[in-house]
């Protein structure tokens, strides 16, 4: 049952300009195995991924393919030894085809050096067929294709180079649920032909679903490599984050009150339509939908982005009428947005600045910054949020996930908000921040915020939310008590088709 | 402050201006005096102003092309608004600035209001505002202007050149607004991200028709001081001053995609192709040679900053 690795890396370091990103860890793949890998962000899964698909060369330590010492200086080399990876932001160029995709750089020939398409495209439909995808067309170019259809183009990619070893980086992180039941048949029909799979993912159920073996690496440190039969989810967590993880979802307990905001038939385009809701003090209100449902466009226009063409918001009463981000700031709205490195954050910017920049005329007489002020304030908003960083000056693209999504929520408390959007506060989170952001969420409907949560994450939703608002097509399909609330519940209302849409 | 916060562009770039400023003292007995140097200084101004402006305009990751044409527009206004329409001078001057600061304003409009970029719209309005003073002079020049005019440009105060003090408390204001101000944190924000800064409340939009506007301004301002150091006006004026004003930036270390620059580094870009141009003819050295070399100096002094930079918004 247990055979030799193929692959084994002993020892393996590597430090980039004086930080070590990984210290000393060992890791190993047997053919015919899934081995997950698993860590919190910037635990060195990365990085161990790297070295093996000949990225990166470590500081120390060994690799061996077959018992034989190897020294990868290129991905090239990691790809002659049977080594190759499936990347999270999938390396595929949208122009070519299928075909043309699959065989690039490596296509064969006929005599006089000339390619071979028919043989290219025959190969490339018999490779597809292998992994049960009948249904994609090889001359379709792939920028028309969907992520899960991309994904399998990879996977053909790797196999048509006869990998002995797949590397997957987060496969599941941008599948819809069907495409992920897909993705697992795949990797299951690979482990039986014997090739030997590196699975990287945060899902637990996906780990506990496919996996052979488990390692687990925390702070560039290796933790333990156990048997999935040994282990269950608590435990791996634990070594994730160094420390037991009392509950999923801490749902503090706030005292609701007074409505702060009412919607009444909001309209913008067609993914908000004829919305109608409340939202009180000291509540969280989940938003539930499908992707493309319209849960962020209700977001951007309560948040002026795109302001509402028709229907009335009120706020404490009152009515009023956002027209950009900048006034629905000084109403007390806040928005926590979905894409955190493009909208969220300055990256190239300190954390300092980051935090102050939603509120810059309150850290400010006149048009002068008040700096000692604004590093003040920055300090405390990192202490009590427990952002993770070096000092206040570091860069916020230098910061996990994790951290710069409270980076993100710091700035926002800046504005002393009455109302917080959340738009997929944990997504590309780690477990152990992910906590600590619900933690906090529970702290901000204690001192009295309203919340709006959207999330894809159906756990989150039901866990978090003590109402939960159900969107599809753009319309409120459900809204449902925190009591009443069950997976199956709030499932429908999402896959709910509106009979009147034409009208 | 540690020894790494010196390792930065600014200043490798003052060090660079140490040597060539050496360096051409060596070539010519005429060139480190203190006459030279200041008229040196008169001569840079006109750029030095327009190139303050355009390291707010840069750092948004904008940039604006259309200043030597309105340079040489509110030049000729000057001229016309005095001789043919018949106003006093002082009141002249002020309306072709006034007149300079609104193109600059259409500017931003066009490229805020229409999401034009940047590059497109100045390059557009270049062609335009040159070809308005091209029709407005009728190929005619304006001259004899009144002797108190050219102080100005061609007089001195305290023993400096006039337009030096201009230059030099231009240079300190805008330093201070881009340091220190919320309205520089606001033009970093901006280049850096600009989505982001949307989604944080800033007034994107607001920002930029504001730096559009005072690039006019100070490229107006610079065209009323150009009429009263070369005592006549014509309708050429200022024609390419852009590209020197974008290379003292962009050798001052502002990164043409934004984000990134301040204004100590874009004047001692200034001077260090000021001294350049100067020091090299005075050595004898012909004009082709000097733009060649500034063009090199130029590609060094970026390549030396990538290597030891990363981020440089203090």
């Amino acid at each position: 049952m247990t055979a030799a690795p193929y692959v084994s890396l002993t020892g393996m370091s590597k430090s980039f300009v004086g930080v070590k990103a990984l210290k000393d860890v060992s890791f190993d793949v047997r053919p015919g195995e899934v081995h997950a890998l698993l860590g919190e962000n910037g635990a060195g899964k990365s990085t161990l991924i790297k070295m093996m698909s000949g990225l990166y060369s470590p500081d120390a330590g060994t690799i061996t393919i077959d018992g034989k010492e190897v020294r990868f200086a290129s991905t090239r080399d990691a790809s002659a030894a049977g080594i190759a990876t499936v990347y999270q932001e999938l390396l595929l160029f949208p122009e070519l085809t299928v075909a043309e995709n699959v065989f690039l750089g490596n296509y064969p020939r006929r005599p006089g050096g000339w390619i071979d398409w028919s043989e290219v495209r025959a190969r490339t439909r018999a490779l597809l067929d292998q992994l049960d995808t009948f249904d994609l067309d090889v001359d379709a170019k792939v920028l028309t294709l969907s992520v899960a259809q991309r994904q399998r183009v990879e996977i053909a990619k790797a196999l048509s180079k006869d990998a002995r070893i797949l590397i997957m980086d987060e496969p599941t992180a941008s599948l819809v649920e069907s495409d992920v039941q897909r993705l697992m048949a795949v990797v299951r029909q690979l482990r039986e032909r014997g090739v030997g799979i590196v699975y990287v993912s945060h899902r637990m159920p996906e780990i506990f679903a496919l996996a052979d073996r488990v390692t687990v690496l925390r702070d560039g440190g290796y933790v333990a490599t156990r048997d999935i039969g040994e282990v269950d989810e608590a435990e791996l967590v634990s070594m994730m984050v160094g420390r037991p993880i009392d509950s999923l979802f801490p749902k503090a307990e706030a005292a609701i009150g007074d409505t702060v905001l009412e919607v009444k038939n909001l309209n913008h385009g067609r993914h908000v339509q004829d919305l109608s809701f409340s939202l009180r003090r000291g509540e969280i209100l989940g938003v539930a939908g499908l992707v493309g449902s319209g849960r962020t466009e209700l977001a951007l226009t309560l948040f002026g982005m795109t302001p509402a063409t028709s229907g009335s918001i009120s706020l404490e009463g009152r009515t009023v009428s956002i027209t950009s981000p900048r006034q629905a700031r000084d109403l007390g709205i806040a928005y926590v947005p979905e894409d955190r490195g493009q909208q969220g954050l300055v990256k190239q910017m300190a954390i300092r600045k980051n935090v102050s920049m939603a509120s810059i005329e309150r850290f400010s007489s006149g048009i002068f910054i008040k700096a000692g002020e604004e590093a003040q304030r920055a300090l405390d908003a990192v202490k009590r949020l427990r952002v993770r960083c070096r000092n206040i000056a570091q860069p916020v693209g230098e910061l996990s996930g994790g951290n710069q999504q409270k980076v993100v929520i710091a700035k926002w408390l800046e504005t002393n908000p009455k109302v917080l959007i959340l738009d997929e506060p944990t997504r590309g989170v780690d477990v152990g921040a992910k906590a600590e952001i619900h933690t906090i969420m529970g702290e901000l409907v204690k001192q009295g915020v309203a919340i709006l949560m959207i999330s894809s994450e159906l756990p989150e939703v039901l866990g978090m939310s003590d109402r939960i608002l159900v969107i599809s097509g753009g319309r409120l399909t459900g809204e449902i008590d925190r009591a009443d609330a069950t997976p199956e519940r709030v499932g429908m209302a999402m896959t709910a088709h509106q009979s009147g849409e034409a009208a | 402050m540690n020894w790494k916060s010196l390792l930065r562009h600014e200043t490798f770039l003052a060090l660079l201006l140490v040597v060539v400023l050496i360096v051409l003292s060596f070539q010519s007995d005429r060139f480190f005096t203190v006459s030279n140097l200041l008229n040196q200084g008169r001569l840079m101004t006109e750029i030095g102003l327009i190139a303050i402006a355009m390291t707010f305009v840069i750092a948004t990751g904008g940039i604006d092309l259309s200043v030597g044409s309105i340079l040489g527009l509110t030049a000729i206004l000057t001229g016309v608004f005095w001789q043919n329409v018949g106003l006093p001078l002082p009141v002249a001057a002020v309306a072709a600035i006034a007149v300079g600061t609104f193109a600059g304003f259409v500017n931003g409009l066009i490229i805020t209001r229409f999401t034009v970029p940047p590059l497109i719209a100045t390059l557009a309005t270049l062609a335009l505002y040159r070809g308005l003073a091209e029709g407005i002079s009728q190929a005619r020049s304006v001259r004899g202007y009144p002797d108190w005019f050219y102080v100005l440009g061609q007089g001195e105060v305290l023993g400096v050149p006039t337009q030096l003090w201009i230059l030099a408390a231009a240079a300190i204001i805008a330093s201070i607004i881009l340091a220190y101000t919320r309205w520089g944190r606001t033009v970093y924000a901006i280049g850096s991200n600009e989505v982001a800064s949307r989604f944080s409340g800033l007034s994107v939009e607001k920002t930029k028709l504001a730096l559009y506007t005072a690039s006019g301004f100070a490229a107006a301002l610079a065209g009323v001081i150009f009429v009263s150091r070369v005592s006549t006006t014509r309708s050429d004026m200022g024609t390419g001053i852009e590209l020197d004003a974008i290379t003292a930036v962009v050798l001052g270390g502002t990164s043409i995609f934004g984000g990134r620059g301040t204004i100590a580094g874009t004047m001692i870009g200034l001077c260090l192709i000021q001294a350049l141009k100067n020091g090299l003819s005075l050595a004898g050295v012909k004009g082709d040679g000097t733009i060649m070399l500034i063009g090199a100096v130029l590609i060094l002094a970026i390549l030396a900053s990538n290597l030891f930079e990363r981020s440089g918004t203090r």
